[in-house]
């Protein structure tokens, strides 16, 4: 199979799974004081924080679900590195909407779901990712870059940019992305999964969760 | 710590039985309710519609209600105040700044909320979809709604109908609203309405006005007709496409 093409296929963004809903938080980041000059800075904290965790769940999801088992255990280790609901429910939303497309195409990468309510994004991804058989370093680089471009796409409709500098911090995140990937890609059990909250990233999410006017979902 | 999944905290009421002539979730082929979606551009009443339909309809079918707001939640807001429907039948789904990519390429967003409502609410006859007021050219795709309402009104000018586009040519109903305005903004809704049947063959076109009974009675027909041709099996999605096309009507 071609890896890389698959990779290309999950990263994109026309892929319906409601990427378009999501702004990684920077909305309710924005919307609390965050200027668009500090969006770098908060790439980086989300890499070092909650999407670490993702990755980290995703990674072991993978391993565990390749290896015949189930991801009941590694959805929990997320859920207890999650102590925001609003994240979790953003997560679920996004779990629930790749299961739907996955079920389509690939209905047999589901298997190991079944029966598990509302599994995380992170779990979703890492279970699909195993079957379709691409590594731990391409799925966390993926959930890395996937987080970067959701910011920085989301930052383009919120505030006035030039989209062409949106890009440059794409680019100048990726060695951060690289590194993340890195520190997860050897994970194989829920333990070691990284316990690393951004209790700032978490207060903005519940913050958005109840505000009236909101152009993102999370 | 206990975590509950998303949607258990909203545990469906058990369903009140219904008087709708066969209620009952199997009456469909597919097993599910109609799904109909309700576009059109900014104003032109597309909540109002929905709000029509809920307090004419909700005392003989089991509904709900998905709106797709810009920026807010005021349609689902508007919908809940207007009591016409319990507000947890009435969601909303952020399209974060893309109204049509919600209804068209990528419709994940809605159709989980409509397959959310239809879990919940498993006797549901029919889940009306109000898209995002945006502009002319937005459709719904065949895969989140089985028909479609496009909604115009007579104070947007008369010209619009006559210059056609997707939804005014291919929607399964075109609605000319708001006809009780036409003396003043200075439309001739007669000429609207024969515009907009001539550039649809042969789908209906109704002049509505909130003030006008008889007219509210041409909608709830076309929704009892549709709903029934559902539940028949033969109410296929059609789909108005994102492009006119373009009709040859001279002889070559
Ligand atoms: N005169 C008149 N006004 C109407 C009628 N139907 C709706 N309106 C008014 O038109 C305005 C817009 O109605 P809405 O139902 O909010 O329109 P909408 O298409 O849902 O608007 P958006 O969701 O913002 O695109 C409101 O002020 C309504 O009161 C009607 O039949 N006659
Ligand atoms: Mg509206």
């Amino acid at each position: 199979m071609h890896h890389e093409l698959l990779v290309m296929l999950l990263a994109d963004s026309r892929l319906p799974v409601a990427g378009h809903t999501q702004s990684g938080t920077v909305e309710a980041a924005l919307a609390h004081g965050l200027t668009t000059h500090d969006v770098p800075a908060y790439l980086q904290t989300r890499l070092r924080s909650v999407t670490l965790v993702e990755a980290g769940t995703a990674v072991v999801a993978r391993h565990v679900t390749r290896a015949g088992g189930r991801p009941d255990d590694v959805d929990r280790a997320w859920a207890a590195r999650t102590p925001s609901p609003a994240l979790r429910q953003a997560s679920r939303g996004q779990g629930r909407a790749l299961k739907h497309l996955a079920g389509k195409l690939w209905p047999e990468a589901l298997v190991p779901l079944v029966g598990l309510a509302a599994p995380s994004r992170a779990t979703v991804l890492g279970t699909v990712a195993g079957h379709l058989g691409l590594g731990p370093g391409s799925l966390a680089r993926l959930i890395g870059y996937d987080d970067v471009q959701t910011v920085c796409s989301a930052v383009l409709k919120l505030a006035p940019l030039d989209p062409a500098v949106a890009s440059g911090w794409v680019a100048a995140a990726l060695p951060e992305v690289a590194a993340l990937a890195d520190q997860v890609a050897d994970l194989t059990v829920p333990d070691r999964i990284p316990a690393v909250g951004c209790p700032q990233i978490e207060v903005w999410a519940e913050a958005h969760a109840v505000t009236s006017r909101r152009l993102f979902r999370a | 710590m206990p975590d509950h999944s998303p949607d258990s905290h909203t545990a469906a009421p058990s369903a009140a039985p219904s008087a709708a002539p066969s209620a009952a979730p199997s009456a469909s082929p597919s097993g599910r309710p109609l799904r109909v979606g309700v576009c059109g551009p900014v104003g032109t009443g597309k909540s109002s519609i929905i709000a029509t339909l809920c307090r004419e309809l909700a005392p003989t079918l089991e509904l709900a209600v998905v709106t797709n707001d810009i920026y807010t939640d005021e349609d689902a807001r508007f919908l809940r105040s207007a009591g016409v429907l319990d507000a947890q039948r009435i969601r909303a789904v952020e399209t974060g700044a893309c109204p049509h990519t919600a209804i068209r390429d990528d419709i994940t967003a809605n159709l989980l909320t409509v397959e959310e409502l239809e879990e919940e609410y498993p006797a549901l006859d029919l889940v009306l979809v109000e898209s995002g007021g945006d502009n002319l050219t937005a459709t719904f795709s065949p895969a989140l709604v089985d028909a479609q309402i496009f909604v115009l009104d007579v104070a947007g000018g008369g010209d619009v109908a006559r210059k056609g586009g997707p939804g005014i040519e291919r929607a399964d109903l075109l609605v000319v609203n708001k006809t009780d305005l036409a003396p003043y903004v200075g439309v001739d809704v007669a000429r609207m309405i024969s515009d907009a049947s001539a550039v649809r063959s042969t789908r209906p076109v109704i002049g509505l006005s909130r003030t006008d009974r008889a007219s509210i009675a041409d909608l709830l027909a076309w929704v009892s007709t549709t709903l029934d041709r559902h539940r028949s099996g033969v109410l296929v999605p059609q789909d108005p496409g994102p492009m006119a096309r373009h009709v040859h009507a001279h002889q070559h």
